[in-house]
């Protein structure tokens, strides 16, 4: 901790020397010509970043996750070449949360080979709040929140629309995605449909070397790591006088294909060519997201009433070929194959009420509440079955003294229930009383073959967040920002107790399990002046009750399981910072930089704490010509030595990409053109925060990208 | 400019000392232990019914301190593809041994799985487990054929345990 204090004073201080240095300077106006990017950032004292629809055009990779994991502190952790899920600052999982238009995302984020279901095309802006967010978005929103910008009004009376296609090469994917929309005065609607495919994708080895057995990569392709993707979304939206309200209907789906090393004790047979590298066979998983939404706004000159509601349904299922160690267990009649299958219903709701009592100060008081229910089936067991509740209330504030200074605070409170059902497994309980090399007592037979223990905990905790954003001189903003965030324990933490298909490992969960709960403190400068920026942010953490699972050296009797894992709580300690710079060489060359660095701790285990992402530099040059611009990047990772228990070091790697983008205008019709090659050299490297990076799958090859993005827009009178 | 390059300098400053300050030694160990099975060997025959049990050879090793190993064996169902026709009398063999706990090295050779006769023949999984005191975990996986027609192990060794460590 005294650290912590210790680096946020030398901050503090070397920014105040800045402060100092720039006072001398004589600047005529502080007047602040915001556009709505700047005013996104100014909003919030927590370090944000704003990713506009340029951004998102220019980087487009048919994935989300993966074209904001450029920005320094997110971090994409991949599951193959087609899904990923999102990390801010070393946090994932149900640590950082998704939201569309306020409802936040629901789906299985827990799991470390479930992606996020949200249609790459279907995304106009994004904003990233680093660091502790639960004060808006109550429990889950730890570690920050990935926002995704609603639809909204385009201007007034036209009618637009967009046809994007992308190809790669590295896994001979191809996506198509159509919209279509108008805006009126009183009405706007807006549908969208994609589709995106791919095949197996190449990674730079033939070969991969996995619990000291050699696994052939037959053609250099990844077996079985084909999916697809089809998701379609309508929005429609009405507003008069002081109300304005949209509804969105949405669906996504997505099924991905497991390279089969990864699933089980590898067999060499398994891995033979199956001649097809587009198919998607066993085992496989797919995951249909739908959803329903709505926001209502009624704005009176002092004050904005907002409500937010939605449905989730989140279907997803895991499949692989029947298999069991339990001699009883029958072959299902009824999918035989489907192993695990999750049904989460979420519905949820926010209301807020937003006072502006003068232009100086204004508040925000708002109420949350969320009940969620999950199902599930399949031969195999996972996560059990749950109901689960939370409710917070918030009250928000901003202040500002004068037009350098803004201050934002807020208190939050929240409880959650959750209601475990326990499941018990016969036909373990059988083949642990049949075994005759090991002798337990009926007790521990009880204790193994109830996998999932019933578990009825209520909790609640606080939130708080307090900062400021001070501009003291046009182009330079500092923010410093003090929170505490909290999250409720998950299903698997509280009730698991079994073997993790995924990770082999048995874990164990603890139904005593508090809440997790930490204190974050942010600072960050950004300075801007005639196309040059810069920005330094750093942060540092302190979390109670961290919820890791923790080895506990006694060996497991399951079948394919070593010791017995243990969900266990600690104090964690995060720090880190990034730094994010462009520099106009020339009018027509510009260089920037951008850096990040984490460092996690775990207190109990004095290690670092699991999927720690390791410091990474970009260095880019782009030439801005007549005909496009075009950028050369050097991507730079360092090695990860800083790893917790049973989990593997990761060597630094350097690639290098190049891409080419251009916007033409031809009459109505604009088209943004992005030719790219990634991993440029076919470089073999690991990413320490793939999935696959376990079982020692390299990242992809060489990708060469080409996506078109053609949009119409057309005014009506 | 000159402001620009003390706003470098100034950030450079900031970022260094976020980073060197967090340049603390971990003193958890997290290097796992190292299994070196030498006996069986990938793809081995073990005869079924055997007087004196399959040959276990090997050596494990730790930075630190070897906490404790165990041996599981189980019938091969391929994962993917296994009926359980045969499921009553499928042989399985699993048992920990805390011996070797406190060494950094320690060399086992063993004769403690003794396969029945009523075992079925065909292809299993040997895994070999081992945790040291901290709580790293190394395992690795032979692939193994149960057979009547194999021949049993010959060797000059003893059959006595036998270990050797520090």
């Amino acid at each position: 901790m005294k650290r912590i204090i210790v680096s946020a004073l030398l901050l503090c201080g070397s920014l105040s020397l800045l402060y100092a240095q720039t006072d001398t300077l004589q600047l005529e106006a502080t007047t602040i010509v915001a556009h709505a990017e700047d005013r996104q950032i100014k909003s919030t004292s927590l370090v944000a970043d704003v990713v506009t629809t340029d951004f998102l055009e220019k980087h487009f990779t048919g994935n989300i996750i993966q074209s904001i994991g450029k920005l320094p502190g997110i971090q994409s952790m991949d599951i193959g070449s087609g899904f990923s899920k999102p990390m801010i600052r070393g946090m994932g999982f149900n640590r950082i949360a998704v939201a569309e238009s306020g409802i936040k995302q629901e789906g299985q984020q827990w799991g470390a080979d479930h992606g996020l279901e949200i249609d790459a095309f279907n995304v106009e802006g994004i904003r990233v709040l680093k660091g502790p967010a639960s004060l808006l978005y109550g429990s889950d929103a730890m570690g920050g929140v990935i926002e995704i910008q609603p639809v909204t009004f385009k201007q007034e009376n036209c009618r637009y629309a967009e046809v994007s296609m992308l190809g790669k090469s590295v896994n001979a994917g191809f996506g198509l995605s159509l919209m279509a929309g108008a805006s009126g005065k009183r009405w706007m609607f807006q549908a969208r449909f994609s589709e995106q495919h791919f095949g197996d994708y190449r990674v730079p080895t033939d070969s991969i070397v996995y619990l000291t057995q050699r696994l052939p990569i037959h053609g250099r392709k990844l077996k079985n790591t084909a999916g697809f993707d089809r998701s379609g979304s309508i929005t429609a939206g009405y507003r008069a006088g002081k109300y304005k309200g949209f509804v969105t209907i949405s669906d996504a789906f997505e099924k991905t294909g497991f390279f089969e090393g990864a699933h089980g004790v590898p067999d060499i047979t398994r891995l033979a060519d199956d001649g097809d590298s587009r198919n998607i066979g066993l085992p496989f998983s797919k995951v249909n997201h739908l959803k329903v939404s709505t926001r209502q706004v009624i704005s009176t000159g002092r004050s904005i009433f907002t409500m937010d509601l939605g449905y989730q349904n989140n279907d997803r299922s895991e499949w692989s070929s029947f298999h069991t160690h339990y001699g009883t267990q029958p072959k299902p009649e009824k999918d035989p194959d489907k192993e695990h299958a999750f049904m989460l219903h979420t519905l949820s709701g926010s209301a807020s009420w937003r006072i502006m009592h003068s232009a100086r100060f204004e508040e925000t008081f708002g109420l949350s509440g969320a009940w969620q229910r999950n199902t599930i089936s399949g031969y195999g067991f996972l996560l059990p079955e749950y109901r689960r509740t939370t409710a917070g209330a918030v009250w928000t504030a901003t202040f500002k003294p004068d037009s350098r200074w803004t201050l934002t605070g807020g208190l939050r409170y929240d409880i959650g229930n959750i209601n475990i059902k326990g499941f018990h497994d016969p036909y373990l309980e059988t083949y642990l009383a049949e075994r005759t090399d090991i002798s337990l007592s009926p007790a521990e037979i009880a204790d193994y073959s109830n996998v999932s223990r019933a578990t009825d905990s209520s909790l609640g905790d606080y939130s708080a967040s307090f900062g400021a954003v001070w501009t003291p001189f046009q182009g330079h903003i500092v923010k410093a920002n003090i929170g505490r965030c909290f999250r409720l324990p998950g299903a698997n933490e509280l009730s698991a107790n079994g073997v993790h298909h995924g990770t082999f490992r048995h874990e164990q969960g603890d139904p005593d399990l508090d809440p997790e709960h930490g204190w974050q403190g942010d600072l960050s400068y950004r300075y801007e002046w005639n196309g040059f920026h810069i920005e330094v942010s750093g942060f540092a953490s302190l979390y109670g009750n961290y919820i890791f699972l923790d080895p506990t050296g006694s060996w497991s009797v399951l079948p394919h399981a070593g010791q017995i894992y243990r969900y266990t709580q600690t104090e964690a300690e995060f720090l880190g910072g990034e730094i994010d710079a462009l520099l106009p060489i020339f009018s027509w060359l510009d260089y920037s930089f951008s850096g990040e660095y984490v460092y996690t701790y775990n207190v109990h285990a004095h290690t670092a704490l699991s999927f720690s992402p390791p410091a990474t530099m970009n260095n880019a040059l782009t030439w801005h010509n007549r005909l496009a611009d075009i950028t050369a990047e050097v991507r730079s990772t360092a090695a990860q030595d800083r790893v917790a228990h049973n989990e593997q070091k990761t060597p630094g790697s350097t690639t290098v990409n190049l891409s080419v983008n251009r916007e033409v205008r031809m009459g109505p019709v604009e088209a943004v053109i992005s030719l790219s090659a990634n991993n440029l050299l076919d470089k073999k490297y690991y990413n320490h925060l793939s999935f696959y990076r376990r079982i020692q799958v390299p990242e992809p090859g060489r990708n060469i990208q080409l996506s078109v993005k053609l949009k119409f827009n057309k005014k009506t009178s | 400019m000159k402001t620009i390059n003390r706003i470098l300098a100034a950030a450079a400053v900031a970022s260094l000392v976020i980073i060197s300050d967090s340049c603390k030694k971990d003193d958890g160990d997290v290097t796992p232990p190292v299994i070196s099975l030498e006996e069986p060997e990938e793809g081995d025959e073990i005869a079924i019914g055997g007087d004196h049990g399959m040959h276990f050879e090997c050596d494990f090793s730790d930075n630190v301190a070897l906490a404790s190993y165990k041996i599981d064996i189980h019938y091969n169902d391929g994962e993917y593809a296994h009926e359980h026709s045969k499921a009553e009398n499928l042989f399985s063999f699993q048992k920990t041994y805390t011996d070797i706990a406190g060494k950094k090295n320690a060399h086992v050779h063993q004769h403690d799985v003794v396969i029945p006769e009523t075992a079925p023949e065909g292809k299993y999984h040997l895994m070999v487990y081992c945790t040291d005191e901290a709580g790293n975990e190394t395992y690795i996986v032979r692939n193994i054929v149960l057979s009547h027609d194999a021949e049993e192990h010959d060797h000059d060794h003893d059959h006595e345990h036998e270990h050797e460590g520090e």
